[in-house]
């Protein structure tokens, strides 16, 4: 075990493609972690998704060995995701650290995700270490980026150190800045053990494996060790580091930071957030700050093939091995069929399970269009509402509440007017404007999860030609007046395409929507009326009209096995269909409709 | 009159690839500018015919159809010699209906009084409109003028079992001017008309030019009121609407082409053409110079073939009679589909028989789709 006093646990937060990866790489090269020729381009980021994705996911521990005027150190680097759908991951991350590096895009100054990072790292009563990073770049503005990390973090221009991760440059300053001015971990080395669980993720042959910060104690390599929140024990069968390749230790001790191959088969039964003790040796108080998973944004999961309701199950119970925040339950829908409305931390986590659903369980599916989760509240009780088909009608309740979150978006002056413009249409109320320098603005908004879920990312960057940042977090419900939209073809509802959408939004999205399926549906033998409907008022409608002309003009003695190949590819098109009441619909026209909006718009 | 066709009764289609240009519409199996092949070529396909007499001994034959490609760049002599032989090595009967296709401008009343005399009872003329406008998009050589003349040569000959052939809704038609087309037509009453509906097809320097996008494809709801409105007028005219794209004074129905969609046999002699026998299908090679090396040397030239299955057979026979106006047994029809079908007036009803009206004919793969539905 380690000497405490040398042991220096961080993290670097920064905004994306502000270099964090790459000062990661250098850290390993300088202490000599990696042997040269394994190293790569982005050691850390190990699931082959988020490589191709470019993004973190999973949160990392590695630990680094570093000698400096005579003495080595122990530097527990904690990498952390980056995107707002895992905040919850990145607090207990940064739970386990003493200390941060808040690292900036020299050319870019500070961003949205700068802030919000920075300012969970004061929240968890870190040291920050302020870097300005890619001094190496023609288009870098050092000293303006250097003035505006000085500001945020209140601290002397002098101290901001300026290091290029790229080249290497001023990287040995910032360590032993590190050094100085993190300090050690401290806790009680003779006391019940006590480790938060920062991390976690399922290994197929060893189980639950947690990464872990040691805070009191000391945890054994084997042993019965209890999860606190979740109450449940299981007999450990390895404790070690990452180095940053697994490195099995005797022990791991204050302060230390590594992993517990815990002897549990379900992340479930090892939460982020969640503190090992041992049963024999139980500590009285769990560590503060553990958090159920909480599902913001729903969306129902058909397989395209309806035999495939089986395969799907059996994928989502092993996916759920390795994702504790992912929750399902069965549904059923008239026009899909048999599905699992499904709960996911924000879209990024979606698109990922969604992905790996497709791709590591070979399943075809179709996604109902997300939504997050409503409160329908009345008589005092209050219920929580996963599927807008599960919508009350207007009447039978007091009132619904809507999920919000606070949202940060940092923007050129320029385009502040824009920004403004976006948030007001999107039922936003600002909160706070502050100018982080003559031409950048800060403004943070009070806004409806429903509105920024879609396409809000998309619209921010196009309006602010690709400058402005955006990060949120979750705030709270608040009552809102909702309602629901439902679609129907022919006069018969189509559950799958029902939305819940603010009041005075709600025509607009109906006449979206039935303009998107005019496109879409086939002609029939009949006309089919396609409505959007408030309960059982019309908001909007299309008429598909009766198809007149399917008939090959002339089949002669040459042209029957041609033709009759043509009539089996129609064929083979037909049974893809789906029936709603009497019209035909294709899956491509589900898959279609229901494609998150990225279109123009707010 | 013409002999009733038994269900054992075949059909001889021989086919003739030569054209004097090509049409940017036509994927059929036609060259221009190897008329010159033309008298090897009679002598091929009277060659094949004697590969094929012996199996064929013993089916009667009761029609002879001599399709293209443009039949008529042969002589009538050569023309009069194939048919002569093809009665020699077939068993064909007495009074057998024998078409020949003729391009307008490939004809003159001499041609045609000669065409008589070999033994030719059925014209079938290439007309496709008479609006000038129409002819050039069509890229047909033959001017609105020379198929009326063509028509009136054809009466002068003598042959009173004529076709014209007609396509609408190609580039430049008009409602008017296809209502324009169809009135001319009827006032020179043919006893028989095929108006097919332009069909894009891959390949053809039409579906290139549709494909890239430089011209549209055609409207299917123009082509509908179209097909309505020679429905309405033919019907006037005193026609019967047979089929998807037929119409005959009675009796004149074209009994060659009604084996196709009966499922009768018929042999296909020529490059490229198609037989169908005892549930097999095969077809010659295309190219004519293959064609004629390949009876040169003796052997069949027959490129491919097929034995359709049960399934097979059976879309096969649904999709070729729910095109005739007669229909199909109501048997076939599930209750709920027909009753859909009447309802919705795209189909009647009568005597055990489920028929497509004029609407549903425009429909008939629907037909065979919902039916197919049921099928599995």
């Amino acid at each position: 075990m380690t000497d405490p006093s040398r042991i220096r646990n961080f993290a670097i937060i920064s905004h994306i493609d502000h270099g964090k990866s790459t000062l990661a790489d250098r850290f390993l090269d300088l202490t000599h972690a990696v042997p040269e020729r394994q190293m790569r381009e982005q050691y850390l980021d190990r699931m082959d998704l988020e490589r191709e994705r470019g993004i973190t996911i999973k949160a990392q521990a590695v630990r680094l060995r570093y000698e400096q005027d005579g003495t080595e150190y122990v530097l527990n680097l904690i990498d952390t995701p980056g995107h707002v759908d895992f905040t919850y991951e990145v607090s207990r991350a940064l739970a386990a650290c003493e200390g941060a590096i808040l690292l900036v895009d020299a050319a870019q100054g500070i961003e949205a995700q700068t802030l919000a990072n920075h300012h969970l790292a004061e929240q968890a009563g870190l040291t920050i270490v302020p870097a300005v990073n890619k001094i190496d770049l023609p288009q870098a503005d050092v000293p303006e980026a250097v003035r505006e990390l000085a500001e945020l973090t209140d601290q002397e221009e002098e101290s901001i150190l300026r290091v290029s991760a790229k080249t290497g440059e001023g990287v040995p300053d910032l360590l032993a800045a590190l050094i100085e001015r993190v300090p050690p971990p401290t806790g009680d080395a003779d006391g019940p053990p006590r480790a938060l669980i920062f991390d976690s993720a399922y290994d197929a042959y060893r189980g639950v494996v947690a990464y872990v910060r040691v805070v009191d104690g000391e945890l054994p390599p084997r042993g019965r060790i209890r999860m606190m929140a979740t109450r449940l024990e299981s007999e450990s069968e390895e404790v070690g580091v990452f180095a940053p390749d697994p490195f099995p230790l005797q022990a791991l001790g204050v302060g230390e930071v590594g992993y517990v191959v815990t002897g549990v088969k379900d992340v479930r039964q090892a939460k982020v957030g969640d503190t090992i003790t041992l049963a024999a040796r139980s500590a009285t108080e769990p560590l503060p700050g553990y958090r159920e998973p909480k599902p913001m944004v729903w969306s129902g999961l058909y397989p395209v093939d309806g035999d495939d309701f089986a395969p799907l199950r059996d994928a989502l119970d092993k996916l759920r091995l390795s994702d504790a925040a992912l929750v399902y339950e069965p549904e059923s829908s008239r026009a899909l069929g048999f599905g699992f409305r499904c709960g996911f931390l924000g879209l990024l986590h979606m698109d990922i399970v969604r992905e790996r659903l497709e791709r590591e369980f070979d399943l075809s599916l179709i996604a109902t269009a997300p939504n997050v989760a409503f409160r329908v509240v009345s008589d005092g009780e209050v219920r929580e509402v996963h599927n807008p088909s599960e919508m009350l009608a207007p009447g039978t309740y007091d009132r619904v509440e809507e999920p919000y979150v606070v949202a940060t978006i940092v923007t050129p002056s320029e385009h502040l007017g824009a920004v403004l413009d976006l948030c007001q249409a999107r039922r936003g109320s600002l909160e706070e404007m502050r100018y982080l320098a003559p031409e950048r603005v800060e403004v943070r908004y009070l806004l409806p999860l429903a509105e920024i879920i879609f396409d809000f990312f998309d619209q921010l960057k196009s309006r602010t030609r690709g400058y402005a940042s955006l990060d949120y977090e979750h705030w709270g419900h608040q009552p809102s007046e909702l309602v629901r939209v439902d679609i129907l073809l022919h006069g018969e509802p189509v559950d799958a395409f029902s939305s819940v959408v603010h009041r005075e939004k709600a025509a607009a999205y109906g006449r979206r929507m039935v303009d998107r399926l005019r496109e879409l549906i086939p002609r029939q033998l009949f006309d089919v009326a396609i409505q959007a409907a408030i309960g059982s008022r019309i908001v909007a409608r299309e008429t598909v009209r009766a198809k007149r002309k399917d008939v090959l003009a002339k089949c002669y003695g040459g042209d029957v096995t041609r033709k009759r190949k043509l009539l089996e590819k129609q064929k083979s098109g037909k049974k893809r269909m789906r029936r709603v009441g009497k019209v035909d619909v294709p899956q491509e026209a589900f898959i279609a409709a229901l494609r998150v909006d990225r279109g123009p718009g707010p | 009159m013409k002999p009733l066709a038994g269900s054992t009764d075949a059909g001889l289609y021989v086919h003739v690839p030569f054209c004097l240009t090509r049409c940017g519409y036509c994927d059929f199996n036609a060259y221009a500018g190897l008329s010159h092949l033309g008298p090897a070529y009679a002598d091929a396909l009277r060659q094949e015919a004697d590969l094929y007499a012996q199996d064929w001994a013993g089916v009667r034959v009761v029609s002879i159809y001599l399709g293209g490609g443009t039949p008529t760049t042969l002589s009538p002599e050569a023309i009069g010699d194939l048919v002569a032989a093809l009665r020699e090595r077939f068993d064909v009967a007495a009074h057998a209906e024998v078409t020949c296709e003729a391009n307008p401008d490939t004809v003159d009343r001499p041609y045609l009084e000669r065409l008589r005399a070999v033994g030719i009872t059925r014209l079938s003329i290439g007309v496709q409109s008479f609006d000038p406008a129409v002819l050039a998009s069509l890229e047909r050589i033959h001017s609105a003028d020379s198929a009326r003349r063509a028509f009136a040569d054809a009466r002068a000959a003598g042959f009173d079992d004529v076709n014209l052939d007609f396509i609408y809704g190609a580039g430049g038609e008009t409602p008017a001017s296809w209502r324009q087309t169809l009135d001319e037509a009827a006032d020179l009453g043919p006893d028989h008309l095929s108006c097919y509906a332009l069909t894009i097809e891959p390949g053809t320097p039409l579906g290139h030019r549709v494909a890239t996008g430089r011209i549209p494809f055609p409207d299917p709801d123009l082509q509908a009121d179209l097909y309505d409105a020679a429905c309405e007028r033919l019907a006037t005219a005193g026609y019967g609407h047979y089929e998807v794209s037929n119409w005959a004074r009675a009796g004149h129905e074209c009994l060659h082409n009604l084996g196709y969609w009966d499922g009768r046999p018929y042999l296909g002699l020529g490059a490229g053409a198609h037989s169908f026998r005892d549930g097999r299908r095969w077809w010659n090679v295309r190219l004519p110079q293959r064609y004629l090396d390949q009876v040169a040397a003796g052997s069949l030239p027959v490129e491919g073939q097929e034995h359709p299955d049960e399934e097979e057979s059976g879309l096969e026979r649904l999709l070729l009679s729910v095109r005739l106006a007669r229909g199909i047994p109501d048997s076939w029809v599930p209750a709920d589909v027909a009753e859909a079908y009447v309802a919705g007036g795209l189909a009647r009803r009568q005597e055990g028989r489920f028929a497509l009206t004029d609407r549903g004919m425009l429909l008939a793969n629907d037909l065979v789709l919902a039916l197919e539905a049921r099928d599995c």
